[in-house]
């Protein structure tokens, strides 16, 4: 789970090096402008292994007028913020 | 049985509090005897190279609490082959040692761990 | 409230739980001061864990919680001195907060 801006720092490239199958990566606060066109954090992104699953937080999204989300995004509520902390073994909160 | 924890601690020792942070969950929970592993990555790896002086900064000596993990319980040391190559320590002993892990170790030892935090 | 030792001319400063404010200050007339300050009168055994304390410090620049305390004494004196009941006795009970005070260390962090 990230919250941090994925342009001022490295936490988004260091998480995606350790994403392995199976996993899921869920952006909240500012770590959702990951998601915004034309950006490289955009591709990476997109370019995940099908295997790991990508989640962001509805109204972060939404706060920030974040549109033309990718197909393989899922948005959540936070209810679905909770679901997802339960369905996982363990949850990675990069600090 | 107690939970075991994975903390990866990925911040400079001198670049903010962060390094402090999470050695200072790894002291707590060593000497509550949790069975805590502690994996630096990233920047955190420079908390590892030799001959820091923190003084210098008017600041305590990370490097030096570093080397009290055993006696707190904390031995599960590891650190990320690619982040240490990158800021030229691929050849360097490391203080204290560490066990080194390439892309595959590092993702079978985040499966070991019931929890995982990131610093 | 904090407080103030007087030892021979000198007064030295003790932060609000009677820890030292600063480590320099330390001497075996301090530590004679605050022992006795705790009620406990220091013996051979006693000076001996408190030099092992200073020691402890002056390489990791921190206070053990017991546990490493009682690891640290263990590896440096054998497993006679180096266990909990023996550092209990010494030091009321709470060894790691009470012989750090008395080897002018400060406070474990650790310790709740």
């Amino acid at each position: 789970m990230l919250s941090h801006s994925p342009f001022s720092d490295g936490r988004l490239a260091s998480c995606l090096r350790l994403l392995a199958a199976g996993d899921a990566l869920l952006l909240t606060g500012d770590a959702v402008y990951a998601l915004a066109a034309d950006t490289v954090q955009r591709q990476a992104l997109e370019l995940m292994p099908d295997s790991v699953a990508l989640f962001a937080l509805e109204e972060d999204l939404q706060a920030r007028a974040l549109v033309s989300l990718p197909a393989r995004l899922t948005a959540v509520d936070y209810s679905g913020f909770v679901d997802l902390c339960t369905r996982y073994a363990r949850v990675n909160s990069w600090l | 049985m107690a939970r075991s924890m994975l903390i990866v601690s990925r911040q400079s020792p001198w670049s903010g509090p962060g390094a402090r942070e999470a050695l200072d969950i790894a002291l707590a929970g060593g000497a509550y005897d949790l069975p805590i592993g502690l994996l630096f990555l990233d920047d955190g790896v420079l908390q590892l190279a030799p001959g820091q002086h923190g003084a210098t900064l008017q600041q305590k000596d990370l490097t030096a609490n570093l080397k009290a993990l055993s006696l707190f319980g904390v031995d599960k040391l590891y650190a990320c082959a690619r982040s240490l190559a990158d800021r030229g320590l691929a050849n360097t002993a490391l203080a204290p040692a560490v066990e080194i892990l390439d892309a595959q170790g590092l993702a079978e030892l985040i499966n070991r761990y019931d929890q995982v935090i990131t610093l | 409230m904090n407080e103030r030792l007087i030892v021979g001319e000198h007064p030295v400063a003790l932060d609000k739980e009677g820890y030292l404010v600063d480590l320099d200050d330390w001497s075996e007339a301090v530590a004679l001061q605050l022992a006795t300050a705790e009620g406990i009168e220091l013996e051979a055994d006693h000076w001996e864990i408190i030099g092992l304390l200073r020691a402890f410090y002056s390489e990791f620049q921190l206070s053990p919680a017991t546990r490493p305390l009682v690891k640290y004494v263990a590896r440096e004196l054998g497993p006679e001195k180096g266990n909990s009941q023996h550092l209990n006795r010494l030091f009321n009970g709470t060894p790691a907060k009470l012989a750090a005070k008395l080897a002018g260390l400060p406070k474990p962090s650790n310790c709740l």
